[in-house]
């Protein structure tokens, strides 16, 4: 009998069934992965899995019994959810083992110095370079999510730990280290439930695997028994191409212009960038987290001051550090962090969309909401954004909608150039090949488009060249389709290169 | 799936404060017999008007995302500010009552630019700047208030348009055109945006800190308004007007669907709130309470709606999410 296992699972949401007569069966020392598109019912199930929310049909078996009965079942189950759910005024060490009582800690006095020597032993464990004394708000995204799946671990009731996309901020030596985590937990009769969008990840780690497709379990077995393909088919349902490349092939009037120049831009975090952005490229920028490639672009569109250099649109100075002006100049940047800097989360979709409409939708008498609902109608017609209606907010949208939504808006503005950082971070891989493709039109259109991305594999299939940065620098530049990866993965971690013709 | 019938009022929570706020008037016209008489309903109206004006402004401010907590004060100074330049200085009330306007304009600004350029949270820095404002007042005065206030203006407060208090129908006109600009102009929009994710608000080229200065200046103009028209109405400069005027809104404005947090309500919603607020307080007094017991009655029943409110809210939220 499976540690862990869910019989006809279900969950019913005012006008909607997220989840329906889903089995799962999962085993101590195996790692199962969690397939399926971003809204397929991973996220619910999960939620059900960890008590927080409760099924409307079936039953879960923890160890053989039911945590309807004794919930206390639940500290069975660990989670590490996207997000950072950190607090970033603690302590490294106090974010570690909190709550005390759980971890041991006392309840009611806590020692300080043992609780910060006991972190060490577990920082190293996972390869944390941070100090156990240090804020958390000090600290790297990677130490974060590290950290994050470390807490987790200090439960000492843990047998199952639910990571859900753990590997999303963090680099190839880092997921190395993380799968490490994940192996030393598997090999000590741990169960672990895996979620990634990633498919070289899922393959690489995972043993068993369970595909959710509209809220229903679509197949179940091991690995194994499948490839990249099947899978997909599995949650997507039907045949996605992913091995295409999406690098634009018609040439737009003008082709190989410099639409953006820049020369010389320093700012917090990076120094001296010079690149030029040609008409008909995506011009793609490669890197390590905190490279300070989010920073070059942020700077270039005005959110964060330049300390020196200057940029040039089409031949014409470019006022740097007004975000509305960039805007207005027909500059748009499509931020990495979707919460943090894309949506209004409170605010329905038509809102969001709406807002940057109202040169169409506004007049003297004010916003006409019939020509708002017209023209958001057909933006989400012409990005497929699924929602039951325009009125839902947006934060209920899953992270693929939000961002072809955010796509929308910003392309109904008209830009000339755009900037798409990390726009694949969390999206399934059928909503995948759809941004790839709209990136593709964009570009063939004679929109300049520049993709910061950590992914090599998605920089390969869409840029035309890439642009290497490493601490701040730029390492090279080079042409996409005739440059080793080696050559990339070196300029990446700050290997000079000359950079060529292009 | 049974459609829920109160997830009406969720979707729509001015439906929901609208409601709560008829079936008080209809308990209290059961309740008490003196409640429907046109003299009690005029003295709920011209009373409402002040606390609502401020409650107007200090809900564009909430939806924004900030909160001030002088604009009690400011409502003070820039009544006495009024009552002497008019008599200690002879000026014209159509010169002085501008004159005042602007002062609440000035003092809204300096709320503004601090909290925007220091990057200051707004609810400390406006309790020090609650201090000077308070202070200045009590400078000018010394605590004496300033009568033979021109009997010109006494219009304004006690007066009535078509058998409706003045005051009142001053609320409902500023009331019609916020609510028109927050809801239906770019300018509107850009407030909830701003209260839902300042940001993302910055990275559409909103610019934020122009809007939210301009919002603390709204909010000022709006208490100098009230205090003006309390000065009209008392016939004197009070330098204790605008006391009340603190808490009372803000307390409103989440009856009435703004949350402390920013992004979400309408002035509209806030208004029904100090309506509420406002109905209470006088059956209260119909009822002939104790005035030592008054606080705490009126405390106790705004501390219910709003449990009321959240409390339906979480539980149709989690069905709903």
């Amino acid at each position: 009998m499976a540690f862990l296992e869910t019989h006809g699972l279900g969950r019913d949401f005012p006008g909607v069934s997220a989840l329906n007569d889903v089995d799962l069966s999962i085993e101590l020392g195996r790692v199962h992965v969690l397939a399926g598109e971003n809204g397929a019912g991973k996220s619910t199930l999960v939620k059900l899995l960890t008590g927080t929310d409760r099924p409307s049909r079936g039953s879960i078996s923890i160890d053989g019994k039911d945590p309807a009965e004794d919930p206390s079942l639940f500290r069975n189950i660990a989670y590490v959810p996207q997000e950072l759910t950190l607090f970033p005024h603690l302590s490294v060490a106090e974010n570690l083992f909190l709550p005390y009582d759980r971890t041991g800690h006392g309840r009611n006095i806590v020692n300080r110095r043992r609780l910060e020597s006991e972190a060490a032993t577990v920082l190293a464990r996972f390869g944390i370079t941070a100090s156990p004394a240090a804020f958390v708000r000090t600290i790297s995204v990677p130490d974060q999510q590290l950290l994050q799946i470390a807490r987790a671990s200090t439960n000492k009731n843990m047998k199952v730990l639910i990571l859900d996309e753990p590997t999303s901020s963090l680099t190839s030596t880092e997921v190395d280290r993380v799968f490490q985590v994940i192996s030393g937990f598997r090999d000590s009769e741990h169960a672990i439930i895996f979620i990634s969008h990633k498919m070289d990840e899922v393959f690489s780690i995972g043993d068993d695997c369970t595909v959710l497709r509209n809220g229903e379990k679509v197949e179940a077995g091991h690995l194994a028994d499948t490839d990249v393909n099947g899978l997909i088919r599995a949650m997507s349902g039907e045949t996605i191409h992913l091995g295409d490349t999406f690098r634009p092939e018609v040439v737009p009037p003008g082709d190989g212009d410099a639409i953006l120049t820049v020369r010389g831009l320093s700012g917090p975090h990076f120094e001296n960038v010079d690149f030029d952005l040609k008409r008909g490229e995506i011009l793609g920028f490669a890197g390590l987290v905190g490279a300070g490639r989010s920073e070059v672009m942020q700077t270039i569109f005005g959110y964060i001051k330049a300390t020196a250099g200057a940029v040039e649109m089409e031949g014409k100075p470019w006022t740097l550090g007004d975000t509305a002006a960039s805007i207005r100049n027909g500059m748009i940047y499509l931020s990495e962090e979707r919460k943090q800097h894309g949506i209004l989360p409170l605010m329905s979709v038509r809102d969001n969309i709406g807002i940057s409409l109202y040169d169409q939708t506004a007049s003297v008498f004010g916003i006409s909401a019939r020509k708002e609902r017209a023209c958001v109608a057909d933006i989400i017609k012409a990005y497929d954004i699924k929602t039951s209606s325009m009125g839902k907010q947006i934060m209920f949208l899953s992270g693929g909608n939000q961002q072809k939504a955010l796509i929308g808006r910003a392309m109904a503005q008209q830009p000339r150039v755009l900037i798409f950082d990390e726009p694949t971070k969390g999206i399934d891989v059928r909503t995948k090949a759809e941004i790839y493709r709209i990136m593709k039109g964009l570009a063939e259109q004679g929109v300049g488009i520049i993709l910061v991305s950590s992914e090599m594999e998605e920089l390969r299939k869409c840029a035309t060249r890439i642009v290497t940065m490493h601490s701040g620098k730029v390492t090279g530049s080079f042409d996409a389709a005739g440059t080793s990866n080696e050559t990339l993965v070196g300029a990446i971690f700050g290997k000079e290169n000359t950079p060529d013709a292009a | 799936m049974r459609p829920n019938p109160l997830k009406a009022l969720v979707v729509n929570p001015l439906a929901g404060v609208f409601i709560a706020l008829v079936a008080i008037f209809v308990i209290s016209a059961l309740l008490s017999p003196y409640f429907m008489t046109g003299y009690n309903l005029s003295v709920v109206t011209r009373t409402l008007a002040f606390v609502g004006l401020v409650t107007i402004g200090q809900a564009s401010l909430m939806i924004l995302g900030e909160i001030d907590l002088s604009l009690g004060v400011i409502g003070g100074l820039c009544g006495v500010a009024a009552g002497m330049l008019m008599v200690n200085l002879g000026l014209s009330p159509w010169i002085a009552l501008p004159l005042a306007l602007l002062l609440g304009a000035a003092c809204g600004l300096l709320n503004g630019v601090l909290v925007s350029l220091l990057r200051l949270h707004s609810l400390v820095l406006t309790i020090g700047t609650a201090g000077i404002f308070g202070g200045a007042n009590l400078v000018l005065t010394r605590g004496v208030a300033i009568t033979n206030i021109p009997k010109e203006i006494q219009v304004f407060g006690r007066g009535d348009l078509f058998g409706i208090p003045m005051p009142f129908v001053i609320m409902i006109v500023v009331l019609a055109i916020v609510s028109f600009i927050a809801a239906k102009t770019p300018f509107g929009r850009y407030l909830y945006a701003i209260g839902n994710n300042p940001a993302a608000a910055r990275m559409l080229g909103i610019k934020v800190d122009r809007i939210r200065i301009l919002v603390f200046v709204f909010a000022g103009v709006m208490a100098a308004l009230a205090g003006l028209l309390m000065v009209a109405r008392l016939g004197t400069a009070q330098p204790s007007i605008g006391e009340t005027w603190v808490l009372a809104p803000i307390a409103a404005a989440v009856i009435g669907g703004v949350t402390t947090t920013g992004g979400v309500g309408t002035p509209l919603g806030a208004t029904f709130g100090a309506a509420i607020i406002g109905i209470i307080e006088n059956i209260i007094v119909l009822f002939g309470v104790s005035p030592y017991w008054q606080g705490i009655v009126s405390g106790v029943i705004v501390v219910l709606a709003i449990s009321f409110d959240a409390v339906s809210r979480r539980y149709l939220r989690s069905d709903a999410a």
